[in-house]
């Protein structure tokens, strides 16, 4: 007899009817292989019964839920709100930001320290050269998932410094290219959920415009690391760079660092 | 008496119509199913997490255009699946730098199973686990730790409910020779079929076959954050 195959998960379960359920019976008595097979899946089985569900950590579904209240907002007809803006739709905030910006010609691809993420650096000209058409502009490349990095305090100011170098690179050298070297750019999604978050946080200047975010953790915290260009506003340079940290599960602020920009 | 509570494709009107505290009623009663199941698939609290925002933030995204063709549970436990598979996607396409030791074969061997400690035993089950292929996976959590039926199962994953059966006993078979229960030693093992995976009998790579302790090697997508 060929080996009832189909048979044996629902065996396993006890859910044969009887019929079925006895030519089973009547096949494991002879078939070792099967009746090997039926005891190790039970094993397996109740194995699997055994494991409990274990509750759902703090701050897990927060950002869902305030993502879910801006969306709220945002509903009846909103053109310009924030998240648009924040998609890089807009043709006109990208001119915008050129002015704030006040930028030279082209950019850069200079990354300094930020270690050694180039493995997929060369890749990155796609979205970016999509969100930032406009030479002499940072292009904003996406979130940055670096789930095992682990930044302290000096590592945030490197990345502050990282910015600092790419920001007066951007204004001597040229071409569109990524700033920064970054590993996986992640969903829109969850790109829009950190924006929001870092915007949650209260931090953002009006004069600050992102140009990098990360996502990794601070100190062990799992963290969003923001980066802005700040400037004075009215049309001038950005002048410094800030950096902020914020805790993914409730957008507090962890930490921040800044940089100065030397004059280009 | 208290009300019954609200269906989920209740609440979802609810929302789409303008009640935004529905929304968070639907997150506060599938969340830990959502993350649990989550966290099983993936091994890591960390990609558990990530996987259950990307799938309420999934769910949030389309839900005007949810239909309710599937029961709304169906259709959140399958953006669930998928987010989950997405991720371990992401982490295989990673560069081995960002994954650091975790793909390093196992520095120490597991503590030895101690069946009187539940803890650890749930431990060894889902290291197990997650030598265990995907797909395979994936029906095993849904029906046997989470309880689902085999047809709620194959709606879930998008099979045959006889493909559904196929991986929960292949499946099984091999978590259990991952977590070193043999098959017993009067056993020859025939060499038509000695367990591989597959639907009916093809194999498939990577699967642990007998007398292999899956633990010579860690697993592919982490390990369990403490």
């Amino acid at each position: 007899m060929s080996h009832p195959d189909d048979l044996l998960a629902d065996y396993v379960d006890g859910t044969l009817a009887q019929r079925e359920r006895a030519a089973v019976d009547a096949h494991l008595t002879g078939c070792a292989r099967c009746s090997a097979e039926v005891r190790q899946a039970g094993a397996a089985r109740a194995a699997l019964s055994e494991l409990e569900d274990v509750p759902v950590p703090f701050g897990v579904t927060g950002p869902v839920l305030a993502e879910a209240g801006r969306r709220f907002e945002r509903r009846p007809g909103v053109v310009w709100g924030r998240f648009q803006w924040a998609a890089g739709l807009a043709a006109a905030a990208a001119l915008v930001l050129v002015v704030a910006l006040n930028l030279g010609d082209g950019d850069t691809t200079q990354n300094a320290a930020a270690p050694e993420r180039a493995a997929t650096a060369g890749g990155g000209t796609g979205a970016a050269g999509a969100e930032s058409a406009t030479p002499g502009v940072i292009p904003f490349a996406g979130l940055e998932r670096q789930p095992d990095v682990n930044y302290d305090e000096a590592g945030i100011h490197a990345v502050a410094n990282d910015a600092a170098g790419a920001v007066l690179a951007a204004k001597d050298a040229a071409g569109s290219q990524a700033a920064f070297a970054s590993t996986v750019t992640d969903s829109k999604e969850r790109t829009s959920l950190a924006r929001s978050c870092i915007d949650r946080s209260g931090v953002r200047g009006p004069n600050d415009e992102l140009i990098r975010l990360i996502q990794a953790r601070f100190d062990g915290t799992p963290a969003f690391i923001g980066v802005f260009a700040e400037g004075p506003g009215a049309g001038q340079a950005p002048d410094h760079i800030v950096v902020f940290v914020v805790a993914t599960d409730d957008c507090r602020i962890l930490s921040t660092a800044s940089q100065r920009i030397p004059p280009g | 008496m208290a009300n019954p509570p609200a269906r989920d494709e209740d609440l979802v009107r609810r929302y789409l119509s303008g009640d935004r505290a529905a929304f968070a009623a639907l997150v506060e009663r599938h969340e830990r199913r959502v993350y649990n199941r989550a966290l099983r698939m993936t091994g890591r609290e960390e990609d558990a997490r990530d996987a259950t925002q990307d799938a309420f933030l999934t769910v949030l995204r389309k839900l005007s255009s949810f239909r309710g063709e599937a029961a709304f549970t169906t259709w959140l436990h399958r953006v669930t699946v998928n987010a989950c598979y997405d991720l371990l996607r992401k982490r295989q396409r990673a560069p081995l730098l960002e994954r650091g030791e975790d793909d390093l074969p196992a520095r120490e061997p597991p503590p030895a199973p101690d069946h009187a400690d539940t803890s650890s035993l749930s431990m060894d089950v889902q290291q197990a686990l997650l030598q265990v292929p995907e797909d395979f996976r994936a029906v095993m959590i849904l029906h046997d730790v989470h309880d689902l039926r085999q047809e709620e199962v194959a709606a879930i994953v998008g099979v045959p409910i006889g493909t559904v059966k196929s991986r929960l006993h292949r499946g099984r078979i091999a978590l259990a020779r991952a977590m070193g229960i043999e098959q017993q030693q009067r056993f020859v093992e025939d060499p038509e079929d000695p367990g591989t995976f597959g639907e009916s009998r093809g194999a498939v790579p990577g699967a642990p076959r007998s007398g292999e302790r899956a633990d010579a090697s860690g697993p592919s997508e982490g390990t369990v954050s403490p």
